[in-house]
């Protein structure tokens, strides 16, 4: 009976142990999840939230201090060497942002998926010729081939977003086969099989819905990595065209006045890393719940 | 013999690798970009354009052009480059000690910060030391490296004049690029050996070790740390890999003198060849790094000295 009991109070302590690491999991990954909602309602509404023009140079008040470091509220967050609001260009870079990865993120998550259940599927010569591809893809520095192909195509929005889905497209490809290839062998797709069951059917009600964790997981981890993609081609000048405000753009410009006017690089570098850090442990929660198998992934 | 054979085949993979680069930037430059015009001045007439594409055989058909250049790149010869004096491959040659001095320098630091961090973390789970490493990983992370060099620079080279804001002078001006390229995969380091030492801390064996009477510092480098180092070991190719693509960027942002600044460089003025030379040097050392951990693991660990790769 005290045995008994005891267990039932073990069991108890064990169930409240794992409530409170939820809640505190919950708790942890809340301010992160807002930064990325805000994020994205600043991305939308850039044209209501900051109604001026990005663009818009104000000569007579170069390098304005931001209103908490003296500076006056016209600026909120201070102006750059020609006296653009950096708060306006701020708001219109995460549009340009969050414009790349809403096409890049589900278009490198559709193209990678397709390659990657064909190859893990049907395999074949093309399956194969196509992984080693993406082996060589993956061993090499990409962001070396996107400034090769950014420099030939010229600085666009649209080659920018090119250049990030032949970037990303190949890790969605490497694990989905991985993936497919490990359901392969479970006894429910072979059944299917001898019932006679089609590839495509198998494919689309049976590997998709069975993959489809690991492919949400994937793609919320690659929303900070394609954002800081794009900011790094900006930052080295073969990413969006110079009238576009993007926070890579605005931290290259800033450089040289690191000395003597800190926020014209710490504003758009803060957001930055915000985004990025919010991004990331939004990803690894969701990971966590959702395909811990993913864990070691780096 | 099968180790000799996977060393081939390992060797064999290394050229596909590379003649999968060439062929890449052939394609990216000749099919896509125009050589010729990033070479002329502004006023060039049309008959000098055509000399310049006669010389170059950029007139050629493009399958003769791709014949003439894999059979010079054989041979070693990457062409001249179109704004630098002399062969591409001796100006990219010139640079590669730059590039192998601040990667080197970043895998000290990333794994001198990654295993003690790590193994600390992982014997005082939950002390303050344990969410000091976790906070280092995930803002190791998570942070562009180009940001961090930048805010490296602002602290530590601007606010207080520690360490020199760029060139390659001495060894201080290597510290802060060092960091700012070994601190992401420090954390990948970190993680990997945290998550090893918790594992391995728990087995038998360490108890029989400390039962014997070891004293606890033989227990955990000797007989726990070996252990854990396994995975990391296995990850040491990929992150090598990573430190030196990471290093292109980090070049720019500390004015390094090395292939990745040069690259960049050479891309943004079109010098293709250069672009070419060292696109192959990154390759081969990249998937030669990969060749000589992928080895050095096999020894260390018998259980997969055979496995398949």
């Amino acid at each position: 009976m005290a045995a008994h009991a005891e267990a039932a109070i073990e069991v108890e302590a064990r169930r409240s142990q794992v409530r409170s690491y939820i809640t505190r999991r919950y708790l942890l990954v809340l301010p992160p999840m807002l930064i990325m909602i805000a994020f994205l309602i600043f991305g939308i509404f850039a044209d209501v939230i900051a109604p001026g023009d990005p663009g818009q140079t104000h000569l007579l008040s170069r390098l304005e201090a931001p209103v908490f470091s003296g500076g006056t509220s016209e600026f909120p967050l201070g102006t750059d060497h020609v006296g653009r609001d950096i708060w306006t260009r701020i708001v219109h870079g995460a549009r340009v942002s969050l414009i790349v990865v809403a096409i890049v993120v589900p278009g490198a998550a559709l193209f990678g998926t397709a390659v990657g259940m064909f190859a893990g599927w049907r395999g074949g010569i093309v399956g194969q010729l196509l992984m080693r591809y993406v082996d060589v893809q993956l061993a090499l520095p990409a962001i070396l081939f996107a400034v090769l192909l950014g420099s030939v195509l010229g600085a666009s929005l649209r080659n920018v977003i090119i250049i990030l889905l032949i970037w990303t497209w190949t890790v969605y490809a490497r694990l989905i086969r991985a993936e497919v290839l490990s359901l392969k062998e479970r006894e429910f797709v072979v059944a299917s099989l001898a019932a006679g069951g089609s590839n495509w059917w198998i494919m689309r009600k049976q590997l998709l819905p069975n993959v489809f964790n690991t492919i949400v997981v994937i793609m919320t981890l690659e929303i900070p990595i394609v954002i800081v993609a794009e900011a790094s081609l900006s930052f080295l000048g073969v990413g969006a065209p110079v009238e576009q405000a993007t926070w890579g753009r605005m931290i290259t410009e800033a450089r040289n006045y690191l000395t003597h006017a800190w926020w014209v690089m710490w504003m758009p570098g803060l957001a930055l890393m915000l985004v990025a850090l919010s991004g990331n442990l939004v990803g690894d929660w969701l990971r966590d719940l959702l395909d811990p198998r993913l864990r070691n992934l780096g | 013999m099968q180790f000799a054979n996977l060393f081939l085949i390992r060797v064999l993979q290394t050229i596909v690798v590379i003649w999968v680069v060439v062929s890449i930037v052939f394609v990216v430059s000749r099919l896509i970009g125009n050589p010729e015009t990033s070479l002329m001045p502004w006023d060039a007439t049309n008959e000098d354009y055509e000399r310049i594409r006669e010389k170059l055989g950029l007139n050629d058909p493009m399958i003769v052009q791709y014949g003439k250049f894999l059979g010079d790149a054989v041979q070693g010869d990457l062409g001249f480059s179109y704004h630098r004096t002399g062969p591409a491959i001796d100006i990219v040659a010139d640079k590669v000690l730059g590039t192998v001095k601040l990667t080197a320098a970043g895998l000290v630091v990333a794994l001198g910060l990654g295993l003690p961090l790590g193994v600390f973390a992982a014997l005082r789970r939950g002390s303050p030391m344990d969410w000091l490493a976790r906070l280092i990983a995930v803002f190791g992370q998570a942070t562009p490296s180009f940001w961090l060099g930048l805010m490296l620079i602002f602290f530590l080279a601007t606010k207080v004049s520690w360490f020199p804001t760029a060139g390659s002078e001495g060894f201080r001006s290597l510290v802060l690029p060092a960091f700012a390229l070994g601190l992401l995969s420090a954390a990948g380091f970190m993680r990997l050996t945290r998550s090893g030492m918790i594992d391995v801390m728990n087995t038998d064996f360490i108890r029989t070790a400390r039962a014997k009477g070891l004293n606890e510092r033989t227990v955990i480098l000797r007989h726990g740390l070996r252990h854990a180092l396994i995975p990391v070991m296995t990850i040491l190719g990929i992150e090598l890999g990573r430190l030196i693509a990471g290093s292109v960027i980090i070049e720019v942002v500390f004015s390094w003198p090395g292939i990745g600044r040069l690259m960049i460089e050479s891309i943004l003025q079109s010098d293709y060849p250069t672009v070419q030379a060292g696109l192959v040097v990154i390759a081969a050392s990249i998937t030669l790094g990969n060749l000589i951990v992928d080895m050095t693991y096999r020894v260390i660990d018998p259980r997969i000295r055979m496995a398949a790769l």
